[in-house]
């Protein structure tokens, strides 16, 4: 089964106070293994909205949301929490470390909420990881000890801990510099190519979008443009990868 | 389930980095669960040991373990006495031999000791009453033929006494009008005082001394204020029986109640505090205050209050002086004042207004070189005490009763409510408390028999008193025949009529007859409740209206004391701690809604609401145990230290809940675990409503911008 995402005619509508605002006004959107998509818009398009919903922790109020072949709106709180463990690794903004815990063990979390891994497995995949992100180094450092880059390869390490079929990451270079910014892209490129991790990122950023194998536009929450790979008009001198987004 | 260690040990580790990242909020929050445990050790400690001196206090004094009285009583016992006078209204337990037989059945009473607890008034009669008393003795010894010189110049001293009191009577007078307000002095009073101070009264007094001693005995006497009524508790018992149960009971001055002696005991305490000169009373109190309490006289109101009232009300003393004292008065207190005053009330008022640098020599001087011419006690060892009391029904009933001496219990010498009760023998009481004894029912039958009364039934009472055949004298049967009027006449007078009262008695008496309660000694005096509980079934098998309460129950308010202080421990405790919950209650809202992003992206990434719940519950128990168990360690430690150093006792009152001059609380291992459990609880309860908040954190939460 290739399609790890599958959307139809999703739409979410949340109240603030006594207006209905309409976040997404029916999207429908497969993603394949492997892909590395962007999602690109305005702030306010609904982007962090679909992200939510692929991410499994929002449902859609029309329209079926599908993960890893799941209907996410017939699971439980608790199984959907399950679904994010096992088989998303998540990205953001933010970075959202634990800044009580060291590298190490802001690495190790999710495989420690997943209880599958022996404590030697578990030493072995974190200090894999950080070996590849390039921290292992700084393992027993805090967040606070670290750069906004190395934060984020924190992030991006804890994203893929648990081996995921599915990487989400919430504008993953908007707190970074360009330099830096460039860096963790490449990183998750990488990363893609690698382990065959599918990535989805939402960004606003053209020269983040050219990284993507394929992207979709969202405008006030409908998806305003079909394609495969990125517009031409955003690809600025770097080439993407083809991309195989199939959208319906 | 592998790793549900490692998961856990996560958590743990997430919760106490929390704990240290953020310490203000921690130290704010485990310093009051630290106080709060700190004060449960403390107080707890405090008042058990409290309770269990208190207890020996008062199980060692008067109350026994149990007390048993009557189930038809109206009021219940209070063998202390409360705050009050008041004896309680208790129905009597009419057959103490089948009551002691009933207690002494159950297997765990060591001992029964009959009581009855009553007050009364006890007129111990002024200075001018006992002076003229002993100047008409005088008298009539002369009148009856005794023509001898001791005699003569007895009678000589003591009409110059009389001459002296009248004296500063009527300058005591003078200064009152002078004072106040001439209508606040009668002028017949001031008639009366001058007629009696002239120097014709004296000259026609050998000629005519009855006529004369009338007219200061109607006149005279009454004008003396130090007129004493004293108001007794006292505890009619067996006195060998209540002396063998209650060891902490020891006699002060004087013996015991001789077996089969009617007699009476004083209450050191009251003996001292009321029966003893005040001038000598407030010295001592002076002496003790600066040598045990270390107070000063220059520092302390209460001292100094003493002090301006011995200097301002020396009549007392003065009454006391006939001519030859007043001489010897004058001389050793001008050598020890180094003056020149002739006046020995001026003298006195000098000598008694003492300093903290003359105080020591002038109490010692004092004892050494006036006390020997004074009567220090109203009331001496040896003397016949006339005690009137209001009998169950109401009427006045007098006894005398030789004072054998003072008593007091060991370790509660300066306790007024371990004092408070002097003692009789049990005849003496059922008399004064109405209950017809052996040697009063004699007396009725012989009058019975001289004035010729015949009994008269309940049921032809009416035919006899109001029929054609009329008798000359009707007597109840429930009260003793007595002449109301001259019952009351006995009241108002001091040692009017001393009748010579039989003074013994068949010692079998009490071992009979009627008791109001009696106190209980137990074994095993832990098995308080199941014992009750046998005594009231065993009067209940023997159709005896048996009702036994604990010591506790029995002295009252007093009893009570611990308890009460217990409420108001818990309240201070409880508020304390809602207080606490309040303030860790919002202290943890506000860190769950710092932590909202860090708890979204927990969620997101995969943890359970349980394991969010976890986390923060962990963090409060954490703090809980944490500055719990500091708090209580802290509370332990003075606890343990004050057990060896010991609190003293403020002040008497103290003396009597401490059972001595100092508490020595110590430590028990279940006000520790009461400690601990009450701030595990506050811990749980007060990280519930933020630990709800913090689950309903949604993961979307890790989704937003940073702002």
């Amino acid at each position: 089964m290739d399609q790890i995402v599958s959307i139809d005619a999703a739409t979410k509508d949340y109240r603030l106070g006594k207006v209905v605002v309409r976040a997404l006004r029916g999207v429908s959107l497969a993603v394949t293994k492997g892909e590395f998509l962007s999602i690109a818009g305005p702030s306010g398009s609904g982007k962090t909205t679909l992200l939510n919903l692929i991410g499994c922790v929002d449902t859609a109020t029309t329209g079926t949301v599908k993960v890893a072949g799941r209907d996410t709106a017939k699971l439980s709180e608790r199984e959907l929490t399950r679904l994010r463990l096992d088989t998303i690794g998540f990205i953001f903004q933010s970075f959202n470390l634990v800044n009580v815990l060291d590298v190490f063990h802001n690495v190790e979390l999710p495989l420690l909420l997943q209880r599958r891994l022996s404590a030697s497995e578990r030493n072995q995949r974190v200090l894999d990881l950080l070996e590849r992100v390039g921290l292992a180094e700084h393992i027993r450092h805090r967040p606070n000890e670290l750069s906004g880059g190395q934060r984020q390869r924190v992030a991006i390490a804890r994203a893929l801990v648990t081996r995921p079929m599915l990487v989400l990451a919430d504008e993953p270079t908007a707190n970074l510099d360009s330099v830096t910014g460039q860096n963790i892209l490449d990183l998750m490129k990488e990363l893609n190519r690698t382990e065959q991790t599918t990535f989805i990122f939402s960004t606003h950023d053209a020269r983040v979008m050219a990284h993507a194998s394929s992207l979709v536009r969202l405008a006030d929450g409908k998806l305003s443009e079909n394609g495969a790979g990125p517009n031409a008009a955003e690809l600025s001198e770097h080439h993407s990868a083809p991309g195989s987004a199939v959208l319906t | 389930m592998t790793g549900y260690f490692e998961t856990l040990s996560i958590v743990v580790q997430i919760a106490l980095r929390n704990l240290l990242a953020s310490r203000y909020k921690t130290l704010i929050v485990g310093g009051i669960i630290g106080f709060g445990a700190f004060l449960v050790v403390i107080g707890t400690s405090l008042l058990d040991s409290v309770d269990r001196a208190m207890s020996r206090s008062i199980i060692g004094s008067i109350a026994g373990n149990i007390q048993v009285y009557s189930s038809d009583s109206k009021e219940d016992l209070d063998v202390m006495g409360g705050w009050s006078f008041d004896a309680n209204q208790l129905e009597p337990l009419t057959d103490y031999a089948r009551v002691k037989q009933v207690l002494m059945s159950v297997p765990n009473v060591a001992g029964v000791v009959p009581m009855g607890i009553n007050s009364a008034m006890v007129m111990s009669g002024n200075t001018v009453d006992q002076a003229l008393a002993r100047l008409r003795g005088l008298v009539n010894k002369q009148r009856a033929g005794d023509k001898s010189t001791e005699l003569a110049s007895a009678y000589v001293a003591e009409r110059d006494h009389v001459r002296q009191i009248v004296s500063v009577l009527r300058g005591d007078i003078e200064n009152v009008k002078l004072l106040h307000d001439e209508r606040s002095v009668a002028t017949e009073d001031l008639n009366a005082v001058a007629h009696a101070a002239a120097p014709e009264f004296w000259a026609d007094f050998d000629a005519e001394p009855l006529d004369h001693l009338e007219f200061l005995e109607n006149k005279i006497a009454p004008l003396a204020t130090d007129a004493d009524m004293l108001f007794i508790r006292y505890v009619g018992t067996d006195p060998a029986v209540f002396a063998r149960s209650f060891d902490r009971m020891a006699i002060v001055e004087g013996q015991p109640i001789p077996e089969g002696q009617r007699g009476f005991l004083f209450s050191k305490y009251v003996y001292e505090e009321q029966v003893k000169l005040k001038t000598a009373r407030r010295l001592d109190k002076i002496h003790e205050a600066r040598d045990i309490r270390h107070s000063l006289i220059k520092k302390d109101a209460d001292l100094q209050r003493l002090v301006r009232e011995s200097s301002t009300q020396v009549k007392e003393l003065l009454l006391q002086l006939d001519a030859p004292k007043t001489a010897l008065f004058r001389q050793k207190l001008q050598a020890e004042l180094h003056g020149t005053e002739a006046d020995v009330g001026k003298l006195l008022s000098q000598f008694l207004n003492t300093t903290d640098e003359n105080f020591d020599e002038r109490y010692a001087f004092f004892y050494r070189e006036l006390a020997p011419s004074l009567e220090l006690y109203r009331i001496r060892i040896g003397d016949t005490l006339t005690i009137k009391a209001f009998t169950k029904s109401g009427y006045v009933q007098s006894a005398n009763l030789k004072v054998y001496g003072t008593f007091a219990f060991k370790g509660l010498e300066k306790s007024p409510q371990a004092g408070a009760s002097s003692m009789m023998d049990l005849v003496s009481f059922r008399e004064l408390y109405g209950f017809m004894t052996e040697d009063k029912a004699r007396e009725i039958a012989a009058m019975r028999a001289h004035s010729g009364a015949k009994e008269v039934s309940r049921e032809n009472a009416e035919a006899e008193l109001f029929g054609s055949a009329p008798s000359p004298a009707a007597d109840d049967g429930n009260a003793p025949a007595v002449d109301m009027g001259a019952q009351l006449a006995g009241l108002a007078g001091s040692h009017a009529h001393e009748e010579a009262a039989p003074t013994g008695y068949d010692p079998a008496q009490l071992q009979q007859g009627v008791v109001l309660n009696a106190a209980v000694l137990l074994k095993d005096q832990t098995q308080l409740e199941p014992t009750i509980a046998a005594i009231e079934a065993a009067g209940k098998s023997a159709g005896l209206p048996l009702k036994a309460i604990s010591w506790q129950k029995a002295s009252g308010l007093i009893g009570q004391f611990t308890v009460l202080m217990r409420v108001v421990l818990f309240t201070a405790v409880l508020i304390i701690f809602v207080v606490a919950l309040v303030i860790i209650n919002n202290a943890l809202v506000m860190a769950t809604l710092e932590r909202v992003r860090e708890i979204g992206t927990l969620r997101a990434v995969g943890a359970q609401r349980r394991f969010i719940l976890a986390m923060l519950v962990l963090e409060s128990i954490a703090v809980g145990i944490v500055f719990g168990a500091a708090g209580a360690l802290a509370g332990s430690l003075l606890v343990v230290w004050l057990g060896h150093a010991g609190i003293p006792a403020a002040n008497d009152i103290f003396m009597f809940f401490f059972s001595g001059p100092r508490l020595h609380p110590s430590l028990a291992g279940k006000n520790l675990l009461l400690a601990l459990g009450i701030v595990f609880l506050v811990s749980v309860i007060s990280s519930i409503y933020p630990a709800l908040l913090a689950m309903r954190v949604s993961p979307r939460e890790a989704m937003q911008a940073e702002e």
